[in-house]
Parts: C-alpha cells; structure tokens; sequence
C-alpha cells in the first residue's frame, strides 16, 4: 500500500507548554488510521498542524504527489484542503442558512462570469454526496438538518476538494449508537475507495471495530506509531495511553474524618444540561476529583450546582440540608459554595479593573458602611490575601490583566476565600500555567482541603487528579461512570480511571 | 506588607508619569490652553462676571446629560432616549406649573420621578425582551418625541414659578447654582461608581458579565439600575432647564443627543462598558462649550460646530481603540 502522507517529527511549543515533540504520523492509501491519547497528548493540535491551523516548530509534513513525495508547508486551512487534505473538526463548522450544497462547495464556490455558478454548486455537492452514498436534498438549508445529518455534510464537504486525507476529529460524539454505525459503515467505504482516513475517538470500542492501524500519542510523542490495531489489545492500548514513566510528586498524606457530616451531597441530581442520575459526595477536608473527557459534563454539573443550570430531578444538600440554588449569589450567600471558573481571562476576572476589587468583588456588601465600600477595610482584606496566597503585585490598584496566568489564577481563587466558602468548586486550576507555579498551586489547594474545606476539584490533568484528589469521580456522557478511592499509584490509579471513562466493565 | 502604598521618590515619580499618561490629563491641558487661548482671542471679555456666569450656566446641563449617557455606558448599553426624555421631563413639570398650578417644589420631583420612571421601562424593556438597549430606547424616543409636543404642541410655557427661576438665574460667590448642581451632581455620580456597592457592580457587570454572573452579580438588577439613573439624570437636567432657561417648548432636548455622547466618548468612557471617568466626562462637557462659545463670538456658522464636535467624537473612539491596542499587549 502506498504512503499518502507522512508526518516526520513534529514540533510545536505553545508558551510554557511543548505541545507536540517529534510526533510522527504515516498514513497509507485505503486504510483507517486511529489517533489515540490522553487529553493534552497533542492530538488536536497534530491536526490542526496537518490541516494548516498552525504552523510546526519544526519537522515536516511530505504529501504524496505524481514525482513522490514532496514536503508541503500549509500557511491556512484553505491551502491544506486545496492540496487534498479535508478535516471534520469537533465542532460544526456549517452555515446554517445556506444550504446543503453550498455548504458543501463553499470553499470554492464555482464560477461563471463572476457569479456563482448554481447548476454546478448543485452537481458538485451531489457528487460528493453520492461518495458517501447518503441520501440528502442538496437544496435543503442546513439548519433544517439532524446533527447526523449534519456531520456527514460536514464529511461530504471535506471530501469536496478531491481529498485523499480525511481527518475526523472525534465523529460520533453527538451521535445515537445507530447514526455511530451508520458513520462508520461511510468510513468503510471512503477506505475502500482508496482514502487514507484518520480517526480520532475516545470510544475505544468503536476503533477496534473500524480502525486498521494505530498511532499513540503521550506528551507529545509518538509511543506507538502505525502499528496494525490487530496485534493490540485494549490493555496494552490503556498501558501505552497512560504511559508508565511519570514522576509522581507526594504531598503530605491527609486524612479525612469518614464519619463527618458531608458538605455537598448530589443525590441522584438530573439537569437541564443532559446529567442523568449524579450521585456525589465531599466531607470538609476532603478533595472529590471529578475526572472525564472534555465534554463529559464536568463543568455543566459546576454550574448546575451554582443554579446557572436547572436540577430537574434529585436533590443537592449542603452541610445535611437541602439546597435550592437559584443563582451564583444564592450559591455564594447562603451556601457558601465558590466556584474558581476554568477560564480566568473569559470568566474569572474584571480585566480592566484592580485586583484589589477582584478580589474583594465579593464581599463590598461586607466592607461597606452606610451603603459606601470603606477603602481600608478592602486594602486590609487584599493584602491579607495576597500574603496568604503569594499573589506578587507592584501594587493593589494594578489592573488584573496585567498579571502572570499564576497570579491570576490566584487572584479568582482569592476572592472566594475573602466570601468564607467552605465548599469550594476548582474547575482546570492549573491550565496554561508552568510546572513550578502548578507544583505550589497543588501544594495551597491542599493546604485548603487541609484546613477544613470540602474541594470538588475537576481536571482533566491525569497527574494532578492522582496528585491531588482523595477521591476520584469517573464522568461519562453526563453521567458518572464509577468512583475510586484514591491510593496516589499513578500506574494503578491511572489504569483504572482510563478504563472507566473507556467503558471497561473490569473497573476496580 | 501592609505598607502597600509606599511613599519613596521612585514611586512617586511613577504616580507623576501615570497621571500624565491618563485621558484625564490630556482633556485637562486641552482644556486649559483653549480657555486661555479663547480668553486671549476675546481681550479677556470671556473673563468677565457677566460671560463667565453663562458659559458656566450654560455648561450644566450638558455635564448632567454627558453623565446622563455614561452611566448606560457603563454597562455597554445606549440610550438615545436622554435627550428627547429631557425635553419631555421640562414640559412636564412646566405643564405642572403652569396648568395643573403645582407647586414648584412638587413639579421638580415630578420630573425627577418621570425621568426615572421613564427610564426603568427602558431597563425592563432591554431586560425582558433580550433586545438591544439601541433598539428599545430608540423606540421609547420616538414615543417621547410624540408624547412631547403632546403636552403642548408647540405653544411655550414662561412666566411660572418666580421662585424657581430666581433661583436658577441666581449665582454664589460668582458660580452660577444651577453649575454648582451639576457639580455636585457629577461629585455624587462619582462617588456611586467609586465607593458604592451597586456602582461598583455596574462597573462589573459592564467590564466582564461572565465573570460578573459567576460572582454572584446579576446583570439584569445591573441593565435596569444603569437606566433607571440614565433616566432619573435626564430628569435632573429638565429641571435646571426649567429652572435656569425661564421659558420651555417641545424643541427642548433636540440638541442633545450628540452632547450626551460628545462628553463621555471624548471623556475616554468605553463604549464596550466597564469604564468611568466622571472627571472625563465633565472635562469633555467644558471642551464642547468652549466650542459653542467659540463659535457665538467668532459668529461662525452653526453647522462648522456639529462638524467639528462630530469629528472630535470619531477621533475620540479612534484614539481609544488605539490605546487599548498598545496597553492590551501587556495581557
């Protein structure tokens, strides 16, 4: 079989992070190629180098041509579609009030005498359709679609600039179990048309059943590279995901009183986000992790709990009663839950403003006298807590924007601790921050937990869980997928955990 | 630790450059140069008891509508509604006076109460339809335009109140009262957004919603409280119309619609929300009298004014976007 495109040690740095280090990926002609990982091994951002999003750090990419190989540099999306390489993202990238066929033709949309040619769009987009052997109106806006429908639209325009490369980054994520076959049955017949597809999936299950070779990526390498799937199985795939050689960091060991009222109780909690049946429970002192794929529903529960999502069935009890938050302020003044956002730039801070209001943005009821902020009482709160946190400021009237990711993040965790929460929701506390800061980021979460505070920490930073949790929650689809008692193995732990969010029946 | 305001020379020194760097500074040296420059061009007739009392007289309602616009602006809304709400407000409480023989300090809360009033209606109105607060009160304008003339058509109302008029033709130690108001309107304004606790969530809410709602602040209590005071200052300025002009008709507040913008925009206030500068807004509001003035002494034609406010204003925003460009690569 003939090679269609390879990919030779791949590099890209992000600031602070080496995203991918000398990834390499072969791909051949009439073959399903499975790209695995575990979150933040680098698989998205390989596409995005082979689709022309980025541009690597180093390395090459050859693409087969009439001459052999040629090394190709794509400096957009367009130029990596134009030289045949089509890529379904994650995301829905259709116009909705166009239609099926322009969507399709869009990126290049054929012309007669300047304007668009319709009789052509038409025909080119039925082609395309008629590759994939489905059966949908070419005139039908896309809006009036199903997302099944949809996704294969989206595979009909990949495939419009006579690809040989197709790239289909998690397909089936919002589809039934039936439209997944359905999907695949398509895969099928691209490969034996003689396409080079690569997938990129979670659902272990669904590879083995249509993948014919495999790359695996961890931190950035390629620890398995295009071998056939067939002399793998799911263990030694888990294993090699997982990777044996990390080096754990042990906090002082913690212990939690198994006897003591829980904090935060979610009995049986359905919401209007899609969670089905939730069941969890933080004492104070305690770390639950909540672990999963992105898009599990780790962050919806979060805000479900904040009541920015409706509960429709179960109950949520703080400290033995029963709770019905109705919004952050409820959550924060009743209940005394925080919640430290994931995304400190979009939802954490006030970018323009002080850090000495960042901080203190909770609690300017408690500091006022006569319905006016008195100034001193706020500057002692904030220098109290830059103190306790480390937080390195030239001064408090600085602007939030102009600190370090470390700082900042320290600044949006402050201001919960200025509000006297004892429940304390951390969504990626550590994202985009360097290893020394994590290191003491880990060290004062634990520190928190340690003086009594009841921690919902969700990663999806493997290490850190381990690290970091008493407890490991396992979320799946909206819903939890099994519980772990933390032992801080990483070998064991991370098995174990991996094979939950993968459906493994053998969970520990 | 505690001793964050450190007083050495070098800090100081910093404190001086920020200042310098500020909006503020530069709209205060314009400020300045132009009075002088307009006070040397007039042989310092512009300093004289009797011009220096209107200028000023005529500086506060502008000061009080510019405010009137900032604070929706706050919050990354509009409200084209102040200047034709202020016009409504005067005839009303001009109507209380003359027709209804209200008294005048009835009237003056009346008008108040209807500016606020009127306002609430926009801030439920952005609130529970989820349209754009441009939309809504450009209706609610239109509404007003109508219901204006309505009152009166276009017959004037003079002669009511002796009490009131006397009182915003009269002058303390040389400043006109109707100024001193707006003054102390402008101080209270900036106290609001400085020290209180819902200025500060309007500043919030306005900067960042997200982080806003995550705090445990809610931006609609934020969209309806940033109107109802746009309102309620719209109803302060019909009362020093009422108070200081002596006469009012339905063409009250055609004209300040691009003032209430002029000030705050030239004062430096964001229009994506989240930023203040009364101090900005005031200074703005003297820049565009001086304008006026300039023009009523030189006798230059009253469209060359719009002009060249209207170009001030572009370059204004401009000059804004600039700035964010350069500071936001610290982020």
């Amino acid at each position: 079989m003939s090679i269609v495109l390879s990919a030779e040690k791949l590099v890209k740095t992000f600031p602070g992070v080496r995203a991918l280090d000398q990834a390499t990926l072969t791909l051949t002609a009439g073959s399903v190629h499975a790209l695995l990982g575990e979150n933040g091994a680098g698989k998205s951002t390989l596409i995005k180098l082979l689709t022309g999003v980025y541009r690597p750090d180093g390395g090459r990419v050859l693409l087969a041509g009439p001459d052999g190989p040629q090394e190709v540099h794509f400096g957009s999306p367009q130029d990596a579609q134009r030289a045949g390489v089509g890529v379904v993202h994650q995301e829905r990238n259709l116009i909705p009030a166009f239609s099926v066929a322009e969507n399709i033709c869009l990126q290049h949309l054929p012309r007669r005498k300047g304007l668009v040619d319709r009789a052509r769009v038409r025909s080119e987009a039925r082609r395309c359709l008629e590759l994939l052997d489905v059966d949908i109106d070419p005139d039908t806006p896309v809006s009036r679609l199903s997302v099944a429908q949809m996704q294969l639209v989206e595979i009909a325009k990949a495939l419009s600039a006579d690809s040989k490369v197709l790239l289909l980054d998690e397909p089936t994520a919002s589809l039934t179990g039936d439209e997944a076959d359905r999907l695949y049955a398509i895969v099928r017949r691209l490969r034996d048309q003689g396409h080079a597809v690569v997938l990129v999936s979670h659902k272990l299950e669904e590879i083995f059943a249509v993948a014919d070779t495999v790359t695996v990526l961890r931190d950035g390498r390629s620890v398995a590279e295009a071998e056939p799937l067939a002399r793998h199985s799911r263990d030694q795939i888990v294993d090699l995901m997982v990777g044996r050689a990390y080096q754990e960091v042990r906090l002082p060991q913690r212990t939690v009183d198994p006897s003591a009222e829980p904090a935060l109780v979610l009995d049986g909690v359905s919401t209007s986000a899609g969670h089905h049946d939730v069941g969890l429970t933080v004492r104070p002192g305690e770390i639950l992790g909540l672990y999963g794929l992105v898009g599990a529903g780790r962050s919806e529960l979060a805000k479900a709990l904040l009541g920015l999502e409706q509960i429709t069935a179960g109950e949520v009890r703080v400290h033995g009663k029963t709770a019905r938050i109705r919004d952050v302020g409820d959550a924060l003044r009743r209940h005394r839950i925080g919640y430290v956002t994931e995304n400190r730039k979009e939802e954490g801070l006030f970018l323009d403003q002080t850090i000495a209001r960042n901080i203190a943005v909770t609690v300017w009821r408690r500091l006022s006298r006569l319905g006016l902020v008195r100034d001193r009482a706020e500057r002692a709160l904030v220098a109290d807590y830059t103190e306790r946190l480390g937080i390195r400021l030239a001064s408090p009237d600085q602007l939030a924007g102009q600190l370090s990711g470390g700082n900042q993040q320290k600044v949006s965790l402050a201001k919960w601790l200025a509000a006297d929460c004892d429940i304390l929701i951390i969504d990626e506390p550590t994202v985009g921050i360097d290893v020394r800061t994590k290191a003491a980021f880990h060290e004062l979460i634990a520190g928190l937990a340690e003086q009594g505070m009841a921690i919902l920490l969700i990663s999806s930073d493997l290490p850190e869980m381990i690290t970091l949790a008493d407890r490991i929650a396992v979320m799946r689809d909206f819903a939890v997928a099994g519980e772990l008692v933390n032992d801080h193995e990483y070998d064991r732990m991370s098995q174990a955990v991996i094979r939950l969010i993968h459906g493994s029946q053998e969970a520990a | 630790m505690k001793n964050l305001v450190m007083k050495n020379p070098v800090m100081k020194n910093r404190a001086l450059k920020n200042l310098v760097r500020t909006n503020e500074f530069t709209l205060a040296v314009i400020a300045i140069v132009g009075f002088g420059a307009l006070a040397v061009a007039t042989d310092l007739n512009l300093l004289t008891a009797g011009t220096m009392d209107a200028f000023l007289r005529f500086l506060a309602v502008p000061i009080v509508i510019g405010l009137a616009q900032m604070v929706v602006l706050v919050v990354g809304q509009m409200n084209l509604s102040v200047g034709v709400l202020t016009g409504f407000c005067a005839m009303a409480s001009a109507w209380l006076l003359v027709e209804a023989g209200v008294p005048a300090p009835f009237a003056v809360l009346a008008a108040l109460a209807l500016g606020a009033l009127v306002g609430l209606v926009n801030g439920l109105l952005v609130v529970f339809t989820r349209l754009n607060g441009f939309i809504v009160t450009l209706a609610t304008m239109t509404i007003l335009e109508g219901l204006r003339y309505g009152v009166n058509g276009t017959g004037t109302y003079q002669g009511y109140s002796p009490g009131l008029r006397a009182l915003g033709g009269a002058s303390v130690l040389g400043v006109p009262v109707v100024f001193l108001l707006a003054g102390t309107v402008a101080v209270a304004t900036a106290l609001f957004f400085r020290h209180s606790v819902p200025g500060r969530r309007l500043l919030a809410s306005g900067g960042n919603p997200f982080a806003a709602r995550l705090s445990g602040i809610s931006n609609d209590r934020a969209l309806v409280l940033a109107h109802t005071l746009s309102g309620l200052l719209a109803g302060v300025a019909a009362v020093i119309v009422v108070a200081a002009f002596g006469t009012v008709n339905a063409s009250i507040g055609d004209d300040l619609l691009l003032s209430s913008f002029a000030a705050p925009i030239i004062g430096g206030v964001a229009l994506a929300g989240g930023v203040v500068s009364v101090t900005g807004t005031v200074l703005a509001a003297f820049l565009v009298r001086l304008v006026d003035v300039t023009q009523a002494q030189f006798d230059i034609n009253r469209r060359w004014v719009d002009l060249i406010i209207g170009a001030v204003v572009l370059g204004a925003v401009l000059l804004g976007r600039a700035r964010d460009k350069l500071t936001g690569g610290a982020r």
